[in-house]
């Protein structure tokens, strides 16, 4: 017979990565994914994926933008980030990623700078008067090859952000929840999933329920990627079955110990089909199927950081999270969405974007380029 | 205590040298081969008073709410019968740390003689080597904002003397030492020992804290009813 175990003395870890590691997780998710949503238009020039691409282009942004400010605020000592560049370490994934997410951002700001340089000259004489002139100097004429280039090299980047994010969690075999080599792939679905719900949220509030065509070509890659998500859990089940996933021997053990993980289990399944029923149901109202996919993609990265942290490594049990309201928790989190709005009504409001440069690969004459960008989107 | 003796006598011979011949003394000393700083922990003589948690928070001044070492005190009952086991927890200083390889700046590394240590000069804060560490061995030190960590005291080992938790047990269960050192108390003890155990051994960290009379049932995961949510919790 086992015998009972009771702990009656032992200590509570604090959870090492707050809220800011979900924030940066979810907003660095996002820009990936609507940078992949954007480069078929942006460096393919497929016209089908224009519009597509117009908005996807713009969440890349305001993501991008926003995701390093919430990485910053997760370290202990934000001050020394720059010891990140004086003794770097090859060994560690996320010494890595303090060279790839600049050089993403870079990237993505330069792509999204030759997309919108012709229209930024339009811009210099319709755009705000004190604006004008920094309009006038980045605006010009279309660089199809230089948007190409600049594209492939941004999506490399993005690549290589995708990879030390995911490794940087598969690696730790401390927690096996987070030690499996299907995490990685999970949090890219799931950054697809919320890409393109941000993408139906913004057109909706951007551009309004006109545009139906754009709406259901969103929804179809939301649905798309929520299958994809579906696959990759079915897959971590059938390496689970097969008995030799520890990520899957954790999971189930605190299914079968604790009725929040059966909760969280559920709300995570309902959290995937509900969107995609949204989308399928009710094509016309992107918003809530993009709110809900938002959620989705959020609550996944929730449950993957402060859940996980609660599962202590050297106690009973299991120490759940409670949010503090401060800068550490829901202040955090909130002055992370505010940062986000931020950007969205700055960057909507000052960039060209419904109108951007899309050079088809078939028409690289640049003559064609530059004056028929409104009539292409 | 022989160890203690030995050591302080050494480091009182060499600082005594150091008055009278440093090349001397510090020609002596690189001829010493490197130590390999290991403990044992004897569980049959843990009485768990958390005496070595307290003099660990003195000596090092951890701030309130952490702990570099804690007893973990559990209540067992099997068979009609109840006992109470106390197993002692600290860094296990592992040969094959996986919380340093992770840091990106460098900041924590493992010493010649295996002791891992933080530089809490250089570490930013990032949590990474919390996460790594199988043992929950590691916390975010609040007065410093950065990782911290049992470092052996080597500050103390240094000057020959024994981490303040060893100083401190009441019933001698921690034993301190040199692996290398074939007479020393530690290397004989562990030859002794019928069987020596670690904590997670699957976790291929080849830890440098070794237990007697370590039960299986506590070696990983313990499958046990926290107290503090016994009341909310339903009994098994």
């Amino acid at each position: 017979m086992d015998p009972t175990i009771i702990e009656m003395v032992n200590v509570s870890r604090e959870v090492a990565w707050l809220p800011w590691a979900v924030q940066y997780f979810f907003l660095i998710g996002l820009s990936i994914g609507a940078l992949l949503i954007a480069l078929p238009g942006t460096l393919f020039g497929l016209p089908r994926w224009q519009r597509v691409s117009a908005i996807a282009l713009l969440v890349a942004l305001i993501t991008g933008l926003a995701a390093p400010v919430a990485l910053l605020a997760d370290l202990h000592q934000p001050f020394r980030f720059y010891h990140f560049y004086l003794y770097p370490q090859t060994s560690s994934w996320m010494a890595w990623g303090a060279f790839f997410l600049p050089a993403y951002m870079l990237l993505l700001v330069m792509h999204a700078w030759l997309v919108y340089r012709p229209a930024l000259s339009e811009q210099a004489e319709t755009g705000p008067r004190l604006l004008s002139g920094l309009f006038r100097r980045l605006g010009g004429e279309a660089r199809p090859r230089l948007q190409q280039a600049s594209g492939l090299a941004a999506l490399l980047a993005a690549l290589a952000v995708l990879t030390y994010t995911g490794m940087e969690l598969a690696v730790v075999a401390a927690r096996p929840l987070w030690h499996t080599p299907l995490l990685p792939w999970q949090l890219f679905a799931t950054a697809l999933v919320g890409a393109a719900g941000m993408a139906l949220l913004l057109q909706r509030l951007l551009v309004g329920a006109g545009d139906a065509d754009t709406v259901r070509h969103l929804q179809r890659l939301l649905i798309g990627s929520a299958i994809g998500v579906a696959a990759i859990g079915l897959l971590w089940l059938f390496l689970g079955f097969s008995g030799t996933s520890p990520s899957y021997q954790q999971a189930i053990t605190q299914l079968t110990r604790n009725p929040g993980w059966q909760l969280n289990a559920a709300w995570t399944a309902l959290a995937l089909v509900a969107p995609v029923a949204a989308a399928w149901l009710l094509p016309r109202h992107g918003w809530l199927s993009g709110l809900l996919a938002l959620h989705f993609a959020w609550m996944f990265r929730w449950s993957v950081f402060m859940d996980v942290q609660s599962l202590p490594k050297a106690a009973a049990g299991y120490q759940p999270y409670v949010l503090p309201f401060g800068t550490d928790g829901l202040l955090g989190i909130v002055g992370t969405a505010g940062l986000v709005v931020f950007l969205v009504l700055i960057l909507s409001s000052l960039l060209p974007w419904q109108r951007p440069a899309l050079p088809a690969l078939s028409h690289h004459d640049p003559a064609t380029l530059p004056g028929h960008r409104s009539e292409e989107v | 205590m022989k160890i203690n003796r030995r050591s302080f006598l050494k480091s009182a011979g060499v600082l005594a040298a150091g008055t009278a011949s440093a090349p001397a003394a510090a020609a002596e000393a690189a001829a010493e081969p490197t130590p390999r700083w290991a403990m044992l922990i004897d569980l049959r003589k843990c009485i768990g008073c958390q005496a070595c948690t307290v003099s660990c928070i003195h000596e090092n001044a951890v701030p309130e709410d952490s702990y570099r070492t804690v007893v973990t005190t559990y209540e067992v009952a099997s068979e009609g019968r109840v006992d109470a086991y106390m197993l002692p927890r600290l860094c296990n200083h592992c040969a094959n740390p996986p919380c340093v390889p992770v840091c990106p700046v460098g900041a924590t590394w493992a010493e010649p003689g295996g002791a891992v240590l933080v530089d809490n000069e250089r570490c930013v804060g990032c949590g990474y080597c919390v996460q790594a560490c199988p043992y929950d061995a590691r916390f975010i030190n609040h007065e410093t904002q950065t990782a911290d960590k049992c470092t052996f005291c080597l500050h103390r080992v240094e000057v020959g003397l024994l981490p303040a938790c060893v100083e401190s047990c009441v019933g001698g269960a921690r034993i301190f030492g040199d692996l290398n050192e074939p007479d020393g108390d530690l290397r004989r003890a562990m030859d002794e020992a019928e069987s020596l155990k670690v904590l997670r051994p699957e976790q291929g960290t080849a830890p440098h804290v070794f237990y007697i009379g370590l039960e299986p049932e506590f070696a990983g995961d313990v499958d046990a009813e926290p107290v503090l949510w016994a009341a909310r919790a339903e009994r098994r």
